[in-house]
């Protein structure tokens, strides 16, 4: 059986595959629709509640059109933006590294199947708090 | 037939997931999370009838639990947002206030400063002049003054003279 007929197998019988396949497939469209807009026509079809109502940024302003530059190469650009930009971004790109590399172990190393679900968990959740940090700590 | 229904739990649970870990991203990030509150409860509405479907089928509850699990902390976090906003709304309920009354204080000060102030106004007209004088100390002469001006100008006439 090729690869490719052993991930369609899973994906239809395996969770783990389904919800991997689906986040990978939900983040390349995030990826496309920031690549989409430009940042400098400001064509973003969501605006900031926050700087609607008081004329003032707030921590989450800017992350679309950083994450725009980040796509079309510009760093530093998107760090002027909003700082916590490039490490949201990179939460974003890790999280499809890892659906795409624990998928690929998931099929092809069937005894340790467990295992890999509890570090992608960790993993995760490690990546996400150090990620979203700053905004965790805004909410609460 | 038993297969089927187990696969629809299955499938609602894969759901319920997905649309979860989604929410839970949305919903921490400030100003936006508020929006994560509809796929919030969808998650939980998905969680709960594949809990129903998969307790009847006796089917693993492990997926739909964590999905509950993941999709009733999201619409928390999201629904926290909500007293962000009320914060927010507050902050702006203040800005027009302070606007006012900073306005008012400048129309005040200038209406003060222009009632104190002497204006003269000086009007040359065919070897005719008119000049008036404002000013707090002798208001009420003043516009004595100008009463009597206005009696008697009304005789002439504004229209140029016929040639």
């Amino acid at each position: 059986m090729s690869f490719t007929e052993q991930f369609l197998t899973l994906f239809r019988k395996e969770t783990y595959i389904t919800v991997n396949a689906s986040l990978a497939v939900i983040i390349l469209i995030i990826f496309v629709y920031f690549a989409l807009f430009s940042p400098a026509k400001n064509n973003y079809p969501f605006t900031c509640i926050h700087e609607e109502l008081t004329g003032e940024p707030c921590l989450s302003c800017g992350l679309s059109h950083s994450f725009s530059l980040i796509i079309k190469g510009r760093i530093t650009e998107a760090y002027d933006w909003n700082p916590n930009g490039i490490r949201i971004f990179l939460f974003f790109l890790g999280q499809l590294f890892f659906r795409v590399v624990f998928s690929y172990y998931y099929i092809v190393a069937e005894s340790i199947r467990k295992q890999l679900i509890i570090y992608d968990i960790t993993g995760s959740c490690f990546m996400f708090l150090l990620s979203f940090l700053p905004f965790i700590t805004y909410l609460f | 037939m038993e297969e089927t229904k187990k696969t629809s739990a299955h499938a609602i649970g894969t759901a319920a997931l997905i649309t979860g870990i989604i929410t839970f991203v949305l919903a921490v990030i400030p100003c936006v999370g508020i929006i994560a509150i509809i796929p919030g409860i969808i998650t939980i509405v998905l969680a709960v009838i594949g809990l129903t479907q998969a307790s009847r089928d006796n089917s693993p509850l492990t997926l739909l639990i964590s999905s509950l699990v993941i999709g009733i902390v999201a619409f928390l976090i999201s629904f926290s947002q909500i007293f962000v906003t009320t914060r927010l709304v507050r902050h702006t309920d203040k800005l027009p206030r302070e606007i006012r009354e900073t306005i008012k204080d400048i129309h005040d000060e200038v209406v003060k400063d222009l009632e104190q102030s002497k204006v003269n106004i000086r009007i040359e007209s065919n070897g005719e002049v008119v000049e008036i004088q404002t000013g707090t100390d002798n208001k009420e002469i003043k516009l004595k003054q100008l009463e009597e001006l206005e009696k008697t100008d009304k005789t002439k006439t504004d229209s140029l003279p016929e040639k």
